[in-house]
């Protein structure tokens, strides 16, 4: 996979996460419902992270090890984000 | 929550989304303050709200910039790996501080930096042959017919400064573009095109690791930061769209003054 096939792909994962979070915050409002609200929320949150999933397999597909890795950990530390937020509160 | 409070709340991601992107921000620096200053939303409401928005501001801003080719993917992960560790320890550092020492310091560093961008505004990142090799990190950068390289300087101080970005935006709520663009272009060489376009794709993901822990805490108030989130959205994408047309001097010239009047503003707060 190219670089620019790449960046197009990243596209996508962000233009769809932050479609979908849109569509949901929207219907949310319009139905007073926190419930629908709340998973806007979350398919916002979770968009970088798509993102990084992207990314990482790209770049371990390209071979590209050393970035491949360092994304490959970014995840990882958002993995440790989202495990201490839950495990803490 | 009624219409005119949802109203005000649109209003307000619009406005900070707009100009976070079009400087290559999230937006987080100002609309922290407007929330929890201007419109009495509790510090930890409007940091929870910020981060949301920050996410949506940036992941717009990114959308259209990888469009251009301004945004260096590699360059992006390194100091992605930076910025993570920065937010993760950024709750340690932070037990050490007490709330005043930590606006005198974040509001010192801003002032330096912005008189550092001002200084250099008119110096500009970028080799006019085509022909020299830009080095692992550095790239090519096309504005209008030409097309200029740039290599990547002081990567250490880069790292440092992203992890500095990532240990703020843990604290303070915002994403951390207001340390990372400014040092990036002035002390790494990278013209402040890509500068903001990467800190940009950098800083959803550092965003998204401080909203887990807001959103476990029960910080994320749905209604206020959906409300916030759906201004930032379509003003984001209009403030990248719009971004391009600005004159990087120019840019350069907002950027400081924003820090300058960001860093008294801290400042003010610690003293």
């Amino acid at each position: 996979m190219a670089t620019d096939d790449l960046a197009r792909a990243i596209e996508v994962a962000l233009a769809s996460g932050l479609t979908l979070g849109a569509g949901l915050l929207c219907v949310g409002l319009a139905l007073d419902s926190s419930h629908v609200l709340q998973w806007g929320i979350l398919a916002f949150m979770l968009t970088p992270v798509a993102r990084v999933v992207v990314l990482t397999v790209g770049l371990l597909h390209e071979r590209d090890w050393p970035f491949g890795l360092l994304s490959l950990f970014i995840l990882g530390v958002l993995g440790v984000s989202m495990l201490v937020g839950a495990r803490l509160f | 929550m009624g219409e005119p409070e949802t109203l005000l709340l649109v209003a307000s991601g619009a406005a900070t989304g707009f100009v976070g992107a079009l400087l290559g921000l999230g937006g987080g620096i100002f609309l922290v303050p407007l929330l929890s200053l201007v419109l009495q939303l509790p510090i930890r409401t409007a940091i929870g709200a910020s981060l949301v928005s920050v996410i949506a501001t940036a992941s717009a801003s990114t959308t259209v910039n990888l469009n251009r080719g301004f945004v260096n993917l590699r360059l992006g992960v390194g100091l992605e790996a930076a910025t993570s560790i920065g937010g993760l320890t950024g709750g340690v550092l932070a037990s050490f501080l007490t709330q005043r020492q930590l606006f005198l310091v974040f509001g010192s560093t801003l002032l330096v930096m912005g008189m550092l961008v001002l200084l250099r505004s008119r110096r500009r990142n970028v080799i006019p042959d085509d022909d020299v090799e830009p080095g692992p990190l550095g790239g090519r950068l096309q504005e209008g017919e030409h097309v200029y390289v740039y290599r990547v300087k002081r990567l250490p101080f880069g790292l440092g400064a992203s992890l500095a970005a990532g240990a703020i935006s843990g604290l303070l709520g915002v994403g951390g573009g207001i340390v990372t663009v400014p040092a990036l272009n002035t002390f790494c060489g990278i013209p402040i095109r890509v500068a903001a376009a990467t800190s940009a794709f950098m800083i959803g993901v550092t965003a998204a690791a401080s909203a887990f822990i807001y959103w476990h805490r029960g910080d994320i108030s749905p209604a206020i930061s959906a409300a916030v989130a759906l201004g930032a959205l379509p003003a984001g994408l209009l403030g990248a769209h719009l971004s391009e047309r600005i004159e990087p001097r120019l840019l350069k010239i907002v950027m400081a003054t924003v820090l300058l009047l960001m860093g008294v503003r801290m400042g003010l707060e610690g003293l």
